[in-house]
């Protein structure tokens, strides 16, 4: 498949609108034009190709089923199209295993240092502007990147404890002053 | 749980939104949040606030059979291998919709127009496939009870609706009168629609009738929006 360039949000709206209405070739194009950048959220979150490719498949039977609820007003389309990749990965990572758990896991851990961007990299790269931007350097590094840890790789917050080598409680504590200040920030700028 | 406290909503979907909730977490405020609008509310304000984050992601090209999976899974009926998706019939319907109607429509203004006052006739609806012009339903409609009258509806041959989408029946009352809604009906071969009163007289003068494919809970704006996939004209007995 020939990678498209990237659409307007305009025409991803369009796309969904018409979606809503059953229309299964405009289907076939959003898929065109936006799997590829939802696919990479779910191989960052999951970890595991096999286990994205489930996901982001899961994902676009969601989109499909759903797209009469989307609302452009309200939010642009690779923003509600993100936001249910993300949620079919997070259930996927918190989804009830028997066995393996702890080797997963443990695999999961050792994974992370060695992924390339990392979520430094990640977080420079996406911040080099906006307002976002200017509201993460009012946290503290580690608000910053218990916050970024948590978005990139979906870990929870006993996860994120392991991997930070802090109590649970004191994690707990950096994200949620991390986001509050985050919101302030935001907000004052008028978001 | 109750979310009546702003700053617990919030807190609450900030670190859905994050991702560090437990599964059982998850679970519970996605319970909530299917009933609780401000929940969604505070939700949405929190993919706004953080998607920037996720644009960062250099792109990965899935491979072709995540895409090839999601078409078998989205076909009626499942796994048939030249099935709804492939079907070029479908295709000319769904983006011919619109200009579909049009077509009804203006076929059924150039018919004679029917001589008034109409009585309360017989009639019966031969409604064709758009897509291959054979009979796909049938409508017929009896000189009426008072309180409301029946049309009976048969669905000829095996037909199948797509996941959450409804089937709406049109009235088209012909000149430049736009299509009036009868209300949603089924795939079943044979179905009775309740026309109330006020729309019984208009149908005993309707020139045509019409079906569409309009999301869960029919067309949300009061005209057709969907694809058109039956029509007939209305022939009175």
């Amino acid at each position: 498949m020939n990678l498209p360039e990237a659409p307007a949000a305009e025409q991803l709206s369009d796309l969904l609108a018409r979606c809503a209405l059953r229309d299964q070739r405009a289907f076939a194009t959003l898929y065109q034009f936006s799997s590829a950048k939802l696919f990479a959220v779910a191989v960052r979150i999951t970890r595991r190709r096999d286990w994205a490719e489930d996901v982001l498949q899961e994902a676009f039977v969601n989109i499909w089923n759903h797209a009469a609820g989307y609302n452009s007003a309200k939010s642009a389309p690779m923003t509600w199209m993100t936001a249910i990749v993300r949620n079919r990965a997070l259930d996927w990572l918190r989804r009830p295993r028997e066995i393996e758990i702890d080797e997963e896991h443990e695999e999961l851990m050792a994974s992370i240092p060695d992924e390339s961007p990392g979520p430094e990299e990640l977080l420079r790269r996406s911040l080099e502007a906006g307002e976002l931007a200017e509201c993460m350097k009012t946290l503290t590094e580690e608000q910053q990147r218990s916050v970024t840890l948590a978005f990139f790789y979906g870990l929870s917050h006993a996860e994120l404890a392991e991997q930070m080598r802090k109590p649970v409680g004191t994690v707990k504590t950096w994200i949620r002053r991390g986001l509050d200040r985050l919101k302030g920030c935001l907000e004052g700028l008028g978001r | 749980m109750r979310f009546a406290d702003e700053t617990l909503r919030d807190k609450l979907a900030a670190e859905y939104v994050l991702g560090t909730m437990s599964a059982r977490a998850r679970r519970r405020f996605e319970f909530h949040l299917r009933s609780n609008p401000q929940l969604r509310r505070a939700v949405s304000k929190w993919e706004l606030r953080l998607a920037p984050l996720a644009d960062a992601l250099p792109a990965i090209e899935p491979p072709a059979r995540v895409w090839h999976e999601i078409k078998t899974r989205l076909q009626p009926g499942g796994q048939s291998k030249d099935g709804f998706w492939e079907n070029l019939s479908f295709w000319r319907v769904s983006s011919f919709a619109s200009g579909l109607l049009a077509l009804a429509l203006i076929v059924f203004v150039a018919m004679p127009r029917p001589q008034l006052p109409v009585e309360a006739g017989r009639m019966v609806v031969v409604m064709n496939d758009l897509a291959t012009s054979k009979p796909a339903m049938t409508a017929s409609w009896e000189p009426g009870q008072r309180g409301g009258r029946t049309l009976r509806i048969r669905v000829i041959g095996h037909a199948e609706m797509g996941p959450n989408t409804a089937w709406e029946l049109w009235m088209l009352p012909g000149g430049d009168q736009k299509p009036v809604s009868l209300g949603l009906i089924t795939t079943h071969e044979t179905q009775v629609v309740k026309i109330p009163e006020v729309l019984a007289a208009k149908l005993d003068a309707a020139q045509g009738l019409a079906m569409s494919v309009e999301p869960a809970g029919g067309s949300p704006t009061g005209l057709p929006t969907g694809p058109v996939l039956y029509a007939g004209e209305c022939i009175k007995t």
